[in-house]
């Protein structure tokens, strides 16, 4: 198609398709452009970086923002490891094991994916506040566990059952144990699939609001509910403002960009082919 | 104890401790949520204690004003969301579907707002770009000498719709895109000989072919916009008045900001069954479609 197209045309195209691009990035773009301005030059908005500083970032690190990232950074890592633990199992036991009501059972996962997270909030406010988990990393921890174990699932039963099976029955044959081959040949071969189902958790567990806002108040907050009441607190610091937002932003972005063509067959149940 | 029964403990086992987390976090909850909405509990009001009221919440909701122009919102955002994203969605599809220069960094910069926060994503939008004195609009606005788009206030669920699409087009892409790679040479050559024209072949082969990729990415796309809220947190409100609230977000107001938890919880029941409602719709509109002969 492209063949037939004449060379200005062509050319013009691909002009026309980055802008588009860089028109949609535009605010994350001038959120970076911003964070190394100074704050006097911020206003009126120009792409023109007049005197160029890294003063922002200095001056945002030194806030209460390190202990922030540190509580999301545990609860992430925490969650997916936790996730992936207690998940991928289900998914084995679904996939290869004998379980009389496997396909049930896979529903009942998935649909618990489907409730608004508003659904169950009171009652786990009153359950964390009489358990004492109110605004604890251990509290958040659990909640995330309990509510992308499904993802997890999910995400993983396309990569399990890509595994083939005459693979396990030859080595059931060798008589390796089913522990081993789980190690030694599942694993191995669904890796990345399920590495991938990691990055989406953790990129779901830092940025996730909702349970956060209502769950913490100043031991477990964590990066979004600091971002959102930046402004409240902290004033109209733009230059600092996105400084900051950079700062929280780039660690699922680089994750998403590492994991986005996995996340498609995992996501789509295999549905469709990534 | 015979082998294949052995086998079935074994897989249970494995899988009790996933049940047990899940069930605690979300299966319990969910029906706790809705004994409470059968009560009345005004956190600021202790005097009034914890009444078992029946189904007069519901009755409540269902009289209330607020109550309908926020099903009304919802619906409007989920519609207009998707709608836009799957058209953008094939848009920008389309044009990373092809070997350019630089097709790699134009396919990251579509991608990127995806994995970007909601709390974040709100914040930059409504403040360098959305604000109507300082950000990009009042810039423009003053450029050609117009009055800036009131983002805030008239058009406050507009700026929802246009912080989803803005969210979620990516995730549409990530989908629509796989789809029209994996088109086989043969039904586009076939499509050549024949001397379809670009738009016809678009819409009468290559759409049609990915038609399974572009439901799944609705079907999610619709499960995760019903659960929308951070975005409306940070950017809205909900305001001016109900206007840009969405059900969650509604739920939110009531139990957490007026302390009405068994009418919160009410809402909240409400909310899940027209989600699933919606979700078993679209399931069986789609189901229906592909039983159909082409």
């Amino acid at each position: 198609m492209t063949g037939k197209m004449r060379r200005p045309g062509r050319i013009l195209g691909i002009v026309l398709i980055w802008i588009v691009a860089i028109l949609w990035c535009f605010p994350l773009l001038y959120m970076l452009i911003t964070s190394f301005k100074g704050e006097a030059d911020v206003l009126p908005p120009s792409l023109w970086i007049a005197h160029p500083t890294l003063d922002n970032y200095a001056s945002v690190l030194r806030y209460q923002i390190i202990h922030i990232i540190l509580n999301s950074a545990v609860i992430s890592v925490a969650s997916v490891f936790a996730c992936l633990v207690l998940g991928v199992p289900v998914t084995y036991a679904l996939v290869f094991g004998r379980l009389r009501n496997s396909d049930n059972l896979f529903f009942w996962f998935l649909s618990t994916t489907l409730l608004p997270p508003v659904a169950v909030i009171v009652p786990v406010f009153l359950m964390f506040r009489v358990s004492g988990l109110l605004d604890t990393i251990g509290g958040m921890i659990l909640i995330y566990t309990g509510v992308n174990i499904p993802i997890v699932i999910w995400m993983t039963r396309s990569f399990l059952l890509d595994v083939p099976q005459e693979i396990l029955e030859s080595s059931s044959i060798d008589g390796s144990s089913r522990l081993r081959s789980f190690f030694g040949i599942i694993l191995p071969l669904a890796r990345q699939g399920i590495i991938s189902t990691g990055l989406l958790v953790f990129i779901f567990v830092w940025n996730e609001f909702f349970f956060s806002i209502n769950l913490t108040y100043v031991n477990a907050a964590t990066v979004p509910v600091y971002m959102a009441s930046f402004m409240t607190q902290q004033g109209l610091f733009w230059a600092k403002l996105c400084a900051i937002s950079t700062l929280v932003v780039l660690p699922p972005v680089v994750l998403g960009w590492l994991a986005q063509r996995s996340l498609v067959k995992g996501l789509t149940m295999g549905a469709v082919k990534g | 104890m015979s082998e294949a029964l052995q086998r079935r403990r074994r897989s249970l086992l494995l899988s009790l401790p996933a049940i047990v987390v899940v069930a605690v976090v979300t299966q319990a909850p969910i029906l706790f949520t809705f004994g409470l909405s059968l009560v009345r509990w005004i956190v600021v009001r202790p005097d009034l204690g914890i009444t078992f009221i029946g189904l007069d919440n519901y009755a409540d909701i269902f009289m209330s004003r607020d109550f309908y122009e926020v099903v009304l919102n919802t619906a409007l955002v989920t519609v207009m969301s998707l709608a836009a994203c799957t058209l953008l969605g094939i848009l920008f599809s389309l044009m990373l579907n092809r070997d350019f220069p630089g097709v790699n960094v134009v396919r990251t910069l579509i991608i990127s707002p995806f994995f970007v926060m909601d709390a974040v994503a709100g914040i930059i939008w409504r403040a360098i770009i959305l604000d109507s004195s300082f950000g990009w609009n009042g810039y423009f606005a003053s450029l050609f000498r117009t009055k800036p788009l009131d983002f805030f206030g008239v058009h406050s669920l507009l700026t929802i719709v246009v912080l989803i699409v803005w969210q979620w087009t990516p995730f549409f892409v990530l989908i629509i895109l796989a789809g029209f790679q994996n088109i086989p040479p043969e039904v586009m050559d076939s499509a050549r000989v024949d001397g379809t024209g670009w738009f016809k072949e678009l819409v009468f082969i290559r759409i049609p072919v990915i038609m399974n990729h572009i439901e799944v990415a609705v079907l999610l796309g619709l499960i995760f916009v019903l659960k929308v809220f951070g975005l409306i947190f940070v950017t809205t409100r909900g305001g001016p008045g109900y206007s840009s609230a969405n059900l969650p977000y509604y739920v939110y107001k009531t139990a957490f900001l007026g302390w009405q938890v068994g009418r919160g919880a009410a809402v909240a029941v409400v909310t899940v069954i027209i989600t699933l409602l919606a979700i078993t719709a679209l399931f069986r509109w789609f189901r229906r479609r592909i039983g159909r002969p082409a």
